[in-house]
């Protein structure tokens, strides 16, 4: 087991370069660069600025100097924040996206597996029905739509929660709610038809032919099958909502990471970006180890394999 | 079953971490009982060093907690701050600047003319890579060192003579320098601070500072709080705090103010008409124009009939109605509230002599016009306007013009490289002197990128910069403001823009400027109660 984890981590430093790689020439097509502005700097200040930074050498050397760095761990200084290190920047800002987003994920597990083993107690009742609609909606529904709608009826009319900041644990409801409120919807479609596969095996049969009650049938045996694929689904899912919503962080005044994923963009923040891209995809590599690990717990085949 | 337990259990020793590490519930700030003012900055400052700082947010935070040599009073004069007098030479080469020897830093160091010099000298350095060291560049040998064509600091033209007499030489007579004076990145700084900590001396446990306020804690992506300075020159200001938080959503802000958390807030366009009639409600004009600019050197615009036409064929009084901002509509380029505001300069709405000069250009009732691509940086209010002026060249000119909108880097980047035929572009004023606007259009200014060039035009401006007489100079900026919204139409001024502004009625003392500065010093708040007020 611990050779099998070693060798996955070692695989991810790969999946790391290249994504590095990538990105850094991404940010090399398109046009714009970080110094340009509205008010244009005069070629001699702005060769000053490109020279702080290394932006006068080629691209090549840009990018050995920048993997260089990265080797040390060191992801550069930020362009537009001067003065902060984009490992601070990140170190400032992950934590909070961090625990946004775990209460978001303990959101989605608890309603999506509510939800999704209510449907299937009595299937085509009004109970699997109206959770379906929920369901449908929850994916449908743009999250900026329905944290607005939540900021109207619970904190402008009803006054029950802040309709933002980040100042206690009262102010991580709504945006807990409504990043997690999607992925629940997923999840309990997920586990809908899942276990409505499972409940047409033969175990089943035999554990009716037991005696058992349809009750423990399906959260003993059932359930057990069918939670693969949301095992599968919570791996990467995990790994989004821990980095991080632009759109969440924006409308309910969060200072999370999740924002940088658009403003280091539209800022040419280069060092920000790659510094941003490079934990998502640590994050994505490290859950999806987790889940791996989970399988070969849970399912011999997987660890035979 | 097992695996859902464990997840279970993961999931809820998430919650319980979570929850402890917010600890308890911070109680909310109740503004008028601890005198705290609350605000929005709307976005992260980038940075608090203000040899460095070129954004509007940082220059909010700075402005409060600093004080240079001079400070604006209402009508965008400078007063004396730090110094409490300056004298310029007869030939208007050399400023001499009288410092107050009260003045203190937070950590009780007196100001001296030293920490200007310094921080000028810091400003022009070109390992401080600074993007507003060109400010500086009338005094002698500014340019040549922040260039690195003279690596001797010491023979830049900003010297202290004793610890509270500073003396500045200039190139030319340039009779708008002491509002230079008034911008941050004039300010004085802390050499051994700086030396000391280098990138990271203005973090909040270090930062010294010598204005109203001082950084108390500056929680990144969150809330900046500044907190009264005890030993400020001018005296203690009322407050105790002032909470500047990092909202960048407008509509969030709102909200916020609407539930009491913030006093004071900028309202979003599209809210303003349903505030406008609101007792809380301010608005005011600002220093900041937009306009269209011409590509000059592309057919249909290389002939200059054909810019005045497009020009004439706008009636900009309909934008503040597309725009609900209470524009101020504008055919001259110096904006109102400026020396040199001349109203009556521009072309005005004139749809037959529009088509008039377009047939005799050669496209009678707009036949055979060629295709014309007006590109804009993506934006709301940028794409009412573009709809706008499409829809009034198509009815007053008969003339199809296409729409085209860019992020804004890709879009600045265009208008370096492949300037559009007309692209939109707007201005603020660094200080409130009208050569700030005019010099924008310069053959030389990096800044135009209409292609235009007039070699008159140049003179004028660069002769205007010294002229003390201040009718004359009145004259100067009518023909040149005459000679790039009328004879050459190099650009189209569209409107001026204003602050649309909410602010609690227990707010008292905020001056709000033409400028765009925040300056927090009078502030205090009645003490009637905000329930009463709702």
């Amino acid at each position: 087991m611990i050779r099998f984890i070693l060798r996955r981590l070692l695989w991810g430093i790969p999946v790391l370069w290249v994504v590095a790689t990538l990105t850094f020439i991404l940010m090399q097509v398109v046009p714009g660069g970080p110094f340009d502005k509205d008010k244009p700097l005069p070629v001699e200040i702005k060769a000053n600025v490109e020279a702080k930074y290394h932006l006068d050498k080629p691209v090549w050397q840009q990018y050995l100097f920048y993997l260089q760095a990265l080797l040390q761990g060191d992801l550069g200084p930020s362009y537009k924040y001067l003065g902060r290190d984009v490992n601070d920047i990140i170190g400032d800002t992950l934590p909070v996206s961090l625990q946004l987003g775990l209460l978001s994920l303990l959101v989605a597990v608890m309603v999506g597996f509510v939800l999704g083993i209510l449907a299937v107690v009595k299937p085509q009742s009004w109970i699997d029905r109206a959770g379906m609609i929920f369901v449908t909606a929850g994916i449908s529904i743009p999250n900026f739509v329905i944290g607005a709608l939540f900021i109207l009826w619970l904190s402008h009319a009803y006054k029950l929660f802040p309709p933002a900041l980040w100042e206690g644990w009262r102010h991580a409801i709504l945006p807990a709610l409504t990043l997690g409120l999607a992925p629940a919807a997923f999840i309990a479609r997920l586990l809908r038809s899942s276990i409505l596969e499972a409940l047409h095996q033969d175990f089943v049969r035999t554990a009716r032919a037991k005696g058992l009650g349809e009750g423990a049938i399906l959260l003993k045996h059932v359930l057990k099958n069918s939670v693969t694929p949301v095992v599968t689904f919570l791996g990467p899912l995990t790994a989004t909502l821990v980095t991080g919503s632009f759109i969440v962080e924006y409308i309910f005044a969060i200072p999370g990471m999740g924002k940088f994923f658009i403003t280091a963009v539209t800022n040419r923040d280069y060092p920000l970006i790659m510094g941003v891209t490079l934990v998502y995809s640590a994050i994505i590599v490290l859950a999806n180890l987790v889940v791996d690990i989970a399988y070969a717990y849970r399912d011999p085949r997987v660890r035979v394999e | 079953m097992k695996t859902i337990g464990i997840i279970l259990a993961v999931l809820g020793i998430i919650l319980v971490i979570t929850l402890i590490s917010w600890g308890p519930e911070r109680s909310r700030l109740s503004s008028q009982e601890s005198k705290i003012f609350r605000m929005n900055l709307g976005s992260e400052p980038p940075t608090l060093d203000w040899s460095l700082a070129t954004d509007s947010v940082s220059i909010t935070v700075i402005e409060n907690i600093m004080e240079g040599l001079t400070r604006y009073d209402e009508k965008l004069q400078p007063n004396p701050a730090i110094a409490k007098r300056w004298e310029v030479s007869g030939d208007g080469k050399t400023y001499r600047f009288y410092l107050r020897e009260d003045a203190r830093w937070t950590d009780g160091h007196p100001v001296t003319a030293e920490d200007f010099e310094y921080s000028w000298k810091r400003l022009l350095d070109p390992k401080t890579a600074a993007e507003y060291a060109y400010f500086l560049y009338d005094i002698v040998n500014a340019y040549e060192y922040n260039t690195g064509q003279l690596k001797n600091a010491g023979q830049v033209g900003v010297k202290a003579l004793g610890p509270w007499i500073l003396e500045v030489n200039l190139k030319k007579p340039i009779v708008y320098f002491p509002s230079l004076t008034t911008f941050i990145v004039t300010f004085p700084q802390r050499r051994e601070l700086i030396e000391r900590y280098g990138e990271h001396w203005t973090d909040p446990d270090r930062l010294i500072t010598n204005g109203p306020y001082r950084l108390k804690e500056w929680q990144h992506e969150y809330k900046v709080i500044l907190e009264a300075n005890g030993d400020y020159f001018d005296g203690r200001p009322q407050l105790d705090h002032v909470v500047m938080f990092v909202v960048n959503e407008p509509t969030t802000a709102l909200t916020l103010y609407e539930t009491g958390d913030l006093d004071m807030v900028r309202l979003p366009p599209e809210a303003i008409t349903f505030y406008q009639h609101h007792l809380e409600y301010h608005r005011i004009p600002v220093l900041r124009g937009y306009y269209y600019g011409f590509n000059t050197t592309k057919v249909p615009f290389l002939d200059v009939r054909v810019r005045r036409a497009f020009s004439m064929a706008i009636d900009r009084e309909e934008l503040p109605r597309v725009l609900k901002g209470g524009e101020i509509p504008s055919t001259s380029w110096i904006p109102p509230g400026m020396f040199a505001y001349n109203p009556n300069i521009g072309l005005k709405f004139d749809p037959q002599g529009a088509k008039r000069l377009l047939a005799e250009a050669g496209y009678p009732e707009g036949k055979n016009f060629p295709a014309v691509t007006v590109v804009y940086d993506t934006n709301p209010i940028n794409n009412l306007i573009a709809e706008n002026l499409q829809a009034q060249w198509r009815r007053n000119l008969n003339v199809q013009v296409n729409l085209e909108n860019q992020e804004w880097k890709v879009f600045l980047k265009r208008l370096k490289t492949d300037t559009p035929m007309i692209f939109r572009l707007g201005w603020g004023a660094d200080y409130p002197d009208p050569d700030n606007f005019m010099v924008l259009f310069t053959t030389r200014s990096g800044n135009n990128n209409t292609h235009w060039s007039n070699l008159h035009y140049d003179e004028l401006i660069a002769n205007a910069a010294s002229e003390t007489d201040s009718k004359r100079r009145q004259q100067m900026y009518d023909e040149t403001q005459r000679i790039l919204t009328e004879q050459d139409v190099a650009i189209m001024p569209l409107f001026v823009a204003t602050q649309n502004i909410l602010i609690k009625p227990y707010v008292k003392g905020l001056q709000l400027n033409a400028m765009e500065i925040l300056s927090l010093r009078d502030v205090h708040l009645t003490p009637r109660s905000r329930e009463s007020i709702q």
